[in-house]
């Protein structure tokens, strides 16, 4: 297992290297001078020309770009991954500071899919073509087509505008109530709803499909002709081996739920991982868009890892 | 006597009832029937088909109802306006006197416009990747592969954000992140497409026959591929139809003046509190395309199959 997981890691590093690569040139090639900001009447060229060589703009693109990655491995120096533009602040502890925000939003959403669109997707399973399973069926295929920006917005109309009881952005009411637990659950409602619905609508749709195909296997079909019940064909010999598969949904769900964390935290204006790269963006501030595009990546290739080690961890069919 | 030795054998043959008399039917019929049977897809395909007829023609008769008029403020639903001209304003007027539903088709062509053009950049350039990599197989595959983790660990959204907000934002611009970002699938099943048809008798034969590596992946073997590409070009609809309207619902993509199915969101979130039934309109058309292309995808998925029977067959 440790030997599997180090060799993983070890091959990952030409992807990471590869999303590095693609994440500068996205923006070496952007259009603009870098030193767009100092382009004023009264900066005279030669001071743009030291500037220029100080920051290392006239050298070539591959001593630029390996000049960058170097910086970029050495984590343990704060500005490692450059200084944020907007904020004259490490890239490096504007994102640790941002972690725990999206975390516990992107947290709570896993954990009420799991707690949710398990028990769904065995019902729809168990009772295939029944009443209950047209119902989780229909849902799973409305959720999976509503994009999430539109049911947030839609949750907010219904929370919000309509209802009126939950708040319609933020964290925190106010400065003194920062961090409390229950003020900060109240804000959650809306933005963890409305990622949950969309992932429990994959999830279910996910679950009810391997347990289907786990209840047509002729281990099933023994079990119930040797005359055990139905409960305990279903939960102790059918629901362990359907949920193999669905437990790598862990580690393979963790990218989307960074990349939906853009459009949701944007809408909810949740001060998370996702509202940073976003003002980034638009600001240009462009140390944390290369540092967000290169965390988009190390998730992907973390999550992978994860879904894979789990894996081997629940079927002991699977040996590294 | 006067039977014939045609006759003679067209009477035996009408005896015989053991004879299977369905008609001969080609690939294309059958793929046909299949479809046809897939009800949810044949919904979803009468729902495009009617979503882009409209779109097309209904900005064309409401005409002067697209633009701003104060007399027109908050209208009520119309067919026809008081000087008898049709105008399908069947949703009534916005605030500033638009049609809503001439507004709503104008978006929605906008939208799948950029939908269908950036499906057309996905599905060549994953057939391009594809099928090198799969044909040529060997070093050349696994390099084109690494290439594609690569592509496939990209945090996709974020770089099309990045990619439109930087280089300014347009239908072209838009299209191009689509794009350049969406082909990764589409090149992955090309290619395992690719893998297992090279070793398939008939291009053996036609290597043999020394025919050259472009006719060979054109004429025999992108065909038999078509089907896992049509799927995923239908899928791809899907997502980039979403994608531009997060695009433009955040304000990164079209601006408000154009209208896109994402503009309209987002003008609709500016009046949340006023006029929440605003989200009502583009969102349902939003999911109404998804859900269509999807259906659509799953029918054509299943009616490619060979392994699917028709009834009678």
């Amino acid at each position: 297992m440790l030997t599997y997981t180090i060799r993983r890691l070890i091959l990952s590093i030409p992807i990471l290297f590869g999303v590095a690569l693609i994440s500068f040139l996205l923006v070496y090639l952007a259009p603009g001078d870098p030193l767009g900001n100092f382009r004023v009447p009264n900066v005279r060229p030669e001071v743009l020309e030291r500037l220029r060589e100080i920051y290392g703009f006239d050298r070539p693109l591959h001593e630029q770009f390996f000049g960058w990655i170097t910086n970029y491995v050495q984590i343990w120096r704060e500005d490692a991954w450059g200084i944020s533009v907007t904020y004259r602040r490490p890239v490096l502890e504007l994102i640790a500071e941002r972690i725990p925000a999206t975390a516990l939003l992107m947290g709570s959403a896993l954990f009420f899919t799991v707690i949710i669109a398990i028990p769904l997707g065995l019902l729809a399973a168990v009772k295939q073509y029944s009443w209950a399973d047209k119902i989780v069926t229909t849902f799973a295929t409305i959720g999976y087509a509503m994009p999430s920006f539109v049911l947030g917005t839609y949750l907010l109309v219904i929370g919000a505008v309509w209802l009126g009881v939950f708040p319609f952005r933020g964290m925190t009411s106010s400065l003194s109530q920062a961090g409390d637990p229950l003020d900060v659950a109240w804000h959650m409602v809306l933005p963890v709803a409305s990622l949950a619905i969309q992932s429990i609508a994959g999830w279910s749709r996910y679950v009810r499909a391997t347990m289907l195909e786990v209840l047509h296997q002729d281990y099933i079909r023994t079990a119930k002709a040797k005359g055990l019940g139905r409960g305990r064909v279903n939960f102790r010999h059918a629901l362990r081996n359907a949920l193999i598969p669905v437990i790598t949904l862990f580690g393979l769900s963790l990218p989307a739920l960074l990349g939906g964390a853009i459009i949701t935290e944007g809408i909810f204006s949740w001060p998370g991982l996702g509202s940073l790269g976003f003002a980034a963006v638009i600001q240009r501030d462009y140390p944390v868009v290369m540092a967000f595009v290169l965390l988009g990546g190390i998730t992907v290739v973390i999550g992978n890892l994860i879904a894979d080690i789990l894996y081997g961890v629940v079927d002991p069919r699977i040996k590294y | 006597m006067t039977d014939t030795a045609y006759e003679v054998r067209q009477a035996q043959l009408d005896d015989t009832d053991d004879l299977d008399r369905t008609e001969v039917r080609t690939y294309w019929q059958l793929v046909r029937q299949r479809f046809v049977k897939h009800r949810m897809a044949v919904l979803g395909a009468i729902t495009l088909v009617v979503m882009i007829v409209l779109a097309l023609v209904v900005p064309f008769i409401a005409g002067d109802t697209l633009s701003v008029s104060a007399s027109r403020s908050f209208g009520e639903p119309e067919i026809m306006n008081v000087d008898g001209e049709v105008t399908l304003a069947l949703l009534g007027y916005s605030r500033v006197g638009q049609s809503h539903f001439g507004l709503l088709m104008a978006a929605t062509g906008t939208s799948m416009m950029i939908a269908f053009a950036a499906v057309l950049i996905i599905v060549f350039i994953g057939i391009a990747i594809g099928s090198i990599a799969g044909y040529a197989g060997g070093w050349v595959d696994n390099l084109m592969m690494r290439f594609v983790d690569v592509a496939i660990s990209l945090p996709a959204l974020f770089i099309i954000i990045a990619f439109v907000a930087f280089w300014g934002a347009s239908i072209w611009t838009i299209i191009l992140a689509l794009g350049i970002t969406g082909w990764t699938t589409a090149a992955r099943l090309v290619r395992g497409e690719f893998l297992s048809l090279r070793e398939v008798d008939y291009v053996q034969a036609a290597r043999a026959l020394g025919a050259n590596p472009r006719r060979i992946i054109i004429r025999h073997m992108l065909p038999p591929a078509l089907a896992p590409i049509i799927v995923a070009a239908s899928l791809g609809v899907a997502d980039s139809v979403v994608t531009e309207a997060a695009l433009s619902f955040i304000g990164l993509g079209l601006p408000t003046t154009v209208a896109s199915l994402g503009t309209l969101l987002n003008i609709a979130f500016e009046y949340l509190n006023r006029e929440p039934y605003l989200v009502l309109f583009p969102s349902t058309v939003l999911i109404l395309i998804v859900l269509a292309a999807n259906f659509i995808g799953d029918g054509i998925r299943d009616a490619l199959d060979p392994r699917q029977r028709v009834e009678g067959q």
